[in-house]
């Protein structure tokens, strides 16, 4: 207990005699004055004049922080550090990060407000405030209202601060003394910081301990347990553990026999179109030119790609004369095994698709070059 | 008073002549994008004006009652959107994509014809305009009636109608956007266009309210009414505000996102080339200059500084709707006297009609026993 003084204390039958009394103490030179109530009064803020609290301008401050650090972050991971294009947008696609932006603002201001409220505003860890051991403390959070009139830094004529208080209509006058304000040592500090490391820790290793120990109970195991090879997943059925096996040397899947012609010049000779005229393999034909062709040779085998400029190849117009001429082998060795820069589709596409692409080929070539007999 | 009138009448004759000049000189087709755009402001306005009201009822508020004759004022544009309405229809087969001869080759189009045909269409606006001016009768008529006859139960059933009109407000303002801003180019989807109009409806009419409250405030029609009460109102046109930028970036990230040749052709009209200014002027205007000028407390109970953002939130809709209609006359800005004199034209004539409504009823609803309750509402 030091003989410092935290202030004068006077007792107030109501809100309006407190409020009336605020002016009064004023005018006897007083100026820095709390109130306790038990409920909140409507114009204490304005009587009392407290200055602004600086809460708002931190959390806009640290928000505006928040947000331009989530951009910064964005930009330069996407487009110094690793240079990405998403979906094909341009570079820098701002629009796709302002959700970041937003979250980041939202989540900083928040913590800036608890926790500013809490450490900075409200002086955690310091518990307890010398009101709370005030003869007064019973009234004023029952039915009467208090005014103190505070010190400066310990220095208050008290004697003056209860003459101002009692001509104001104060009764139950209480002086209240500075209590002994124990600062939070460096010690509490690290005690509380290796504290809280030491939790995470033992959290941390404790949870990992026991998922190894004692493995996860599953309430449900339906569809999660199969009978079922998994991808590169080992099997005890084979010699060797795996459960993929290599197809034996020589093997030759179904419906992708190899070519043997070594040029399109001869396949075009040696190769015959097998397939059957239908309307299904022209229809197959359709569909598997525009999935695997038409973004370079265009729907109708024009060769203008669907592509932008940045696609610098320049794919063969199916169209032109040379192509019209050559033969159906000719065109199936050419999607078997590609050519210039088009790759080969052997792998991809099988040999009756294949040939169905040369015939819808075909049927485009007559399409577009269509004589007078043809729409007889 | 009496100047101010005659100035009113004066620039809506102004406002006539070049009206009908346009349609004269300009054309047929610029004529009908500026009448449906004022279109579109004044049911955005008027509705904005009744939802408030209703979400008043709806939440039971007692710091609005008040100030809820000044919404109840701004309403009275609702029975003045039937002319609107009947001559705007005129406009169908000239600036609306899907009856242009031809619509319906393109398949997205043809999809639509079930919803967007002369027979649905002008039945879907008669049955959410006769809902309006109803919903206006109710909500308005039933305050006013309340003036005279002090029945604490027109409040009680005022109250119960608000959350029923909030539904058919929902559904009619969805079905209006559509209707007389999307389809302008039917081909377009966004499915969360009918909240975006909502969201500019009710920050317009928040800030139309504001605007008339201080009006009445500073020539001290509405004593018992303090900085606090305004407070309030910027509050709402401060959250209006967050949920309108919310929409309007949610409704453009997706469709940047997607990239899909059928939605994405709207935006590119309304983003680049001459357009590309006002879309800048709208995303910086209509969110962030609201936005950061009404954060702080003090700024909101600063009657001085409301007034400006509110003056400010409006252009903003103007500008806003400007930026959804204007490009359907095709590339470039249609700025210039035909749009001048469309808005010397309703703004005269919305000032007149809301200077007239200043004559019904009393400055506070007098009847509502809530009134009282609602004069002690302080901030802290």
């Amino acid at each position: 207990m030091s003989d410092r003084v935290f202030g004068v204390l006077g007792l107030y039958r109501d809100a309006d005699a407190l409020l009336a009394a605020i002016p009064e103490v004023k005018a006897s030179g007083f100026t820095r004055l709390e109130a306790f109530t038990p409920y909140p009064v409507h114009g204490m803020d304005e009587a009392l004049d407290l200055p602004k609290s600086m809460l708002g301008v931190l959390v806009f401050l640290m928000g505006a922080l928040a947000c331009v650090s989530a951009f910064t972050f964005e930009w330069w991971t996407s487009t110094v550090s690793y240079p990405l294009r998403t979906a094909g947008k341009a570079m820098n696609g701002w629009p796709g990060w302002v959700l970041v932006m937003v979250e980041a603002t939202i989540l900083v201001s928040t913590f800036t407000a608890a926790f500013g409220m809490l450490f900075v505003f409200n002086k955690l860890p310091f518990f307890g405030n010398p009101m709370l051991e005030t003869d007064a403390l019973p009234a004023f959070t029952r039915d009467r209202f208090a005014l103190v009139v505070m010190s400066g830094r310990g220095r208050l004529d008290v004697e003056a601060a209860k003459a101002a208080l009692r001509a104001a209509g104060g009764d139950a006058l209480e002086v209240i003394p500075e209590p002994e304000r124990v600062r939070a040592s460096a010690g509490w500090w690290m005690r509380t910081v290796v504290g809280l490391v030491t939790v995470c820790f033992l959290a941390g290793y404790g949870m990992d301990w026991a998922t190894r120990t004692y493995p996860t109970v599953r309430p449900m195991v339906n569809m999660e347990v199969q009978p079922r090879l998994d991808p590169e997943a080992p099997d005890a059925f084979f010699a060797n553990g795996r459960g993929m096996q290599r197809p034996p040397d020589g093997a030759v899947a179904r419906g992708y026999l190899p070519i043997l012609a070594a040029t399109p010049e001869d396949a075009g000779k040696e190769l015959v179109d097998p397939l059957p005229v239908t309307a299904a393999v022209l229809a197959r034909g359709r569909h598997m030119f525009d999935l695997h062709c038409a973004v370079c040779h265009d729907r109708l085998g024009t060769g203008k790609p669907w592509l932008d400029s940045t696609y610098q190849a320049q794919p063969v117009d199916l169209q032109s004369a040379p192509m019209r001429d050559a033969a159906d082998g000719f065109l199936y060795w050419v999607i078997s095994q590609g050519i210039r820069t088009m790759p080969g589709y052997a792998a991809d596409i099988s040999q009756d698709d294949r040939w169905a692409i040369v015939r819808y080929i075909r049927a485009l070539q007559r399409s577009q070059n269509a004589t007078a007999e043809d729409v007889k | 008073m009496r100047r101010a009138g005659a100035g009113l009448w004066a620039a809506l004759a102004v406002g006539a002549v070049g009206v009908v000049g346009t349609f004269a000189v300009d054309g047929a087709q610029r004529f009908w994008a500026n009448w449906i755009l004022w279109f579109v402001v004044a049911v955005c306005v008027a509705l904005g004006a009744l939802f408030i009201v209703a979400l008043q009822h709806v939440t039971g508020a007692m710091w609005s009652v008040p100030l809820r004759r000044v919404p109840e004022r701004v309403a009275a544009l609702t029975p003045w959107l039937v002319p609107l309405a009947l001559i705007a229809l005129f406009s169908l087969p000239v600036s609306f994509s899907w009856t242009q001869p031809g619509a319906a080759a393109s398949a997205t189009v043809a999809l639509k014809t079930s919803w967007l045909n002369y027979p649905f269409f002008i039945a879907r606006l008669a049955v959410c305009i006769a809902l309006w001016v109803l919903s206006y009768r109710m909500l308005v008529g039933g305050s006013l009636r309340q003036d005279k006859t002090r029945d604490p139960a027109a409040t009680i059933r005022l109250r119960r109608y608000a959350p029923v009109f909030m539904i058919l407000l929902a559904l009619t303002l969805t079905a209006f956007a559509f209707d007389w801003v999307s389809s302008l180019e039917a081909g377009w989807y966004s499915d969360i266009f009918g909240a975006y109009l909502f969201a500019g409806a009710v920050t317009s009419s928040l800030a139309a309210t504001t605007l008339l409250a201080i009006y009445l405030y500073r020539r001290d029609r509405l004593p018992g009414v303090t900085p606090d009460h305004l407070y309030n109102l910027g509050g709402l046109l401060f959250g209006f505000t967050i949920f309108w930028g919310y929409i309007a970036f949610s409704q453009y990230l997706l469709q940047w996102y997607a990239n899909l040749p059928a939605e994405v052709f709207w935006f590119q009209q309304r983003t680049m080339g001459s357009m590309q200014g006002v879309f800048i002027l709208l995303g910086v205007g209509h969110f962030f200059v609201p936005f950061l000028a009404l954060m702080s407390r003090r700024d909101k109970q600063n009657w001085r500084r409301l007034r400006w953002v509110a003056l400010w939130v409006l252009f903003m809709e103007f500008v806003d709707v400007f930026w959804l209609i204007s490009p359907i006359q095709g590339a470039g800005l249609h700025l210039g006297w035909p749009e001048a004199s469309f808005a010397l034209f309703f703004v005269a004539a919305g000032l007149l009609i809301v200077r007239r409504a200043m004559g019904m009823g009393e400055h506070m609803p007098v009847g509502d026993p809530f009134l009282a309750d609602g004069l002690k509402f302080h901030l802290r």
